[in-house]
């Protein structure tokens, strides 16, 4: 009994094959929030992101990497570097690996599609640090591991059916260390 | 070899049941401890409207900053559950049910509703909406219906606070 719970709670945890697509570093579920939702599915949305809304309302994508494969590591600086999305509105938020947010002095969390000034609306940088910056910026402080979810509401048909082929946002580490 | 054969399979199928059971068990036990930590003051059958979330008042994993969340804990065993949510011009909103197993039962948002008001009643399944209201059936009689309205900074915030307020959720 105890490997068997032990295993599914290994499963809920990390998440594998069933049921979730990846675009770079960015994973995604393939039916949070549905009545077809496999038992493994649903316990993961639970575990990793209650009350999430269905895909036809909202698509959620986290990314625990950067796009070289390594871990996201809050000493370093980041600039994630996308454009538009087939949404609704969209936003990048950071979590600690149990999915909350990391206090920080700033009360800063995410970028939303609403903060990015329209003239970069095609080509935008969003940096994620631990040091104040200016512009488009998530503090990274006190989180020692990181992840980041994006959020679309009202995504298109074509990244419903297919969040594996979409263009998704590159996450390239500048530097680390003080 | 062949007497170990059944222990290991007996063994094999009670690690497979408990694998499904730990799984199905999953969800319906944290749907409860959201519940509880949502109806701690008690109050079912009314919205209680959370304060743009801060990491020090998180009430459930991956909130979103970006979002204003008001929640009700609903129950609808004594009859349907009346919810009822405004117009909010020019900010996307949307209400949701889930049921106490963590299924989505119902959506509404502007875009579903044209940017009129949501109406929705949580009936037992074969029960009728009042008139004006639709009908959404629900096999367990407990869940929570979440508004979400998406805001952009505190002045945003001040703004739609008070439309918000007007939403209700009440035994019908």
């Amino acid at each position: 009994m105890l490997a068997g719970g032990g295993s599914a709670v290994q499963a809920v945890r990390q998440g594998f094959a069933d049921g979730t697509l990846a675009s770079g570093p960015w994973e995604t579920g393939k039916d949070f929030g549905s009545v077809d939702a496999t038992p493994l599915v649903r316990a993961r949305v639970a575990l990793r992101g209650l009350l999430a809304l269905p895909r036809s309302e909202a698509m959620y994508f986290t990314a625990q990497r950067d796009s070289s494969g390594a871990a996201l590591d809050g000493s370093c600086r980041y600039e994630i570097r996308g454009g538009r999305f087939a949404a609704r509105w969209w936003s990048i938020t950071l979590y600690d690996h149990a999915g909350w947010l990391v206090p920080n002095e700033w009360h800063r969390h995410s970028v939303g599609s609403g903060a990015v000034p329209a003239q970069d609306a095609d080509a935008w940088t969003i940096a994620v640090a631990p040091a104040e910056e200016p512009g488009l910026w998530i503090p990274s402080t006190g989180a020692p591991q990181f992840d980041l979810t994006l959020r679309l509401y009202h995504p298109g048909a074509a990244l419903r059916d297919a969040p594996q082929q979409a263009v998704m946002p590159e996450i390239q580490r500048v530097a680390c260390g003080a | 070899m062949s007497r170990w054969l059944a222990p290991i399979a007996a063994g094999a199928l009670a690690a497979a049941l408990a694998w499904h059971l730990s799984l199905v068990a999953a969800p319906f036990a944290l749907m409860r401890v959201a519940m509880n930590r949502l109806g701690a003051s008690g109050r079912v059958n009314s919205f209680s409207h959370g304060a743009p979330t801060r990491a020090e008042s998180q009430f459930v994993v991956r909130p979103s900053p970006d979002l204003l969340y008001s929640t009700c804990v609903y129950d609808r065993s004594s009859g349907p559950v009346l919810v009822d949510v405004p117009a909010i011009p020019d900010h996307y909103w949307s209400i949701s049910i889930f049921d106490a197993r963590t299924d989505v039962a119902a959506v509404r948002s502007d875009r579903d509703t044209g940017g009129a008001p949501a109406r929705l009643a949580l009936v037992a399944p074969g029960t009728t909406a009042p008139p004006g209201y639709q009908a959404i059936a629900l096999e367990h009689a407990r869940g929570i219906a979440l508004i979400r309205i998406l805001v952009s900074g505190d002045a945003d915030y001040r703004a739609v606070d008070p439309l918000r307020q007007l939403a209700s959720c009440r035994a019908g």
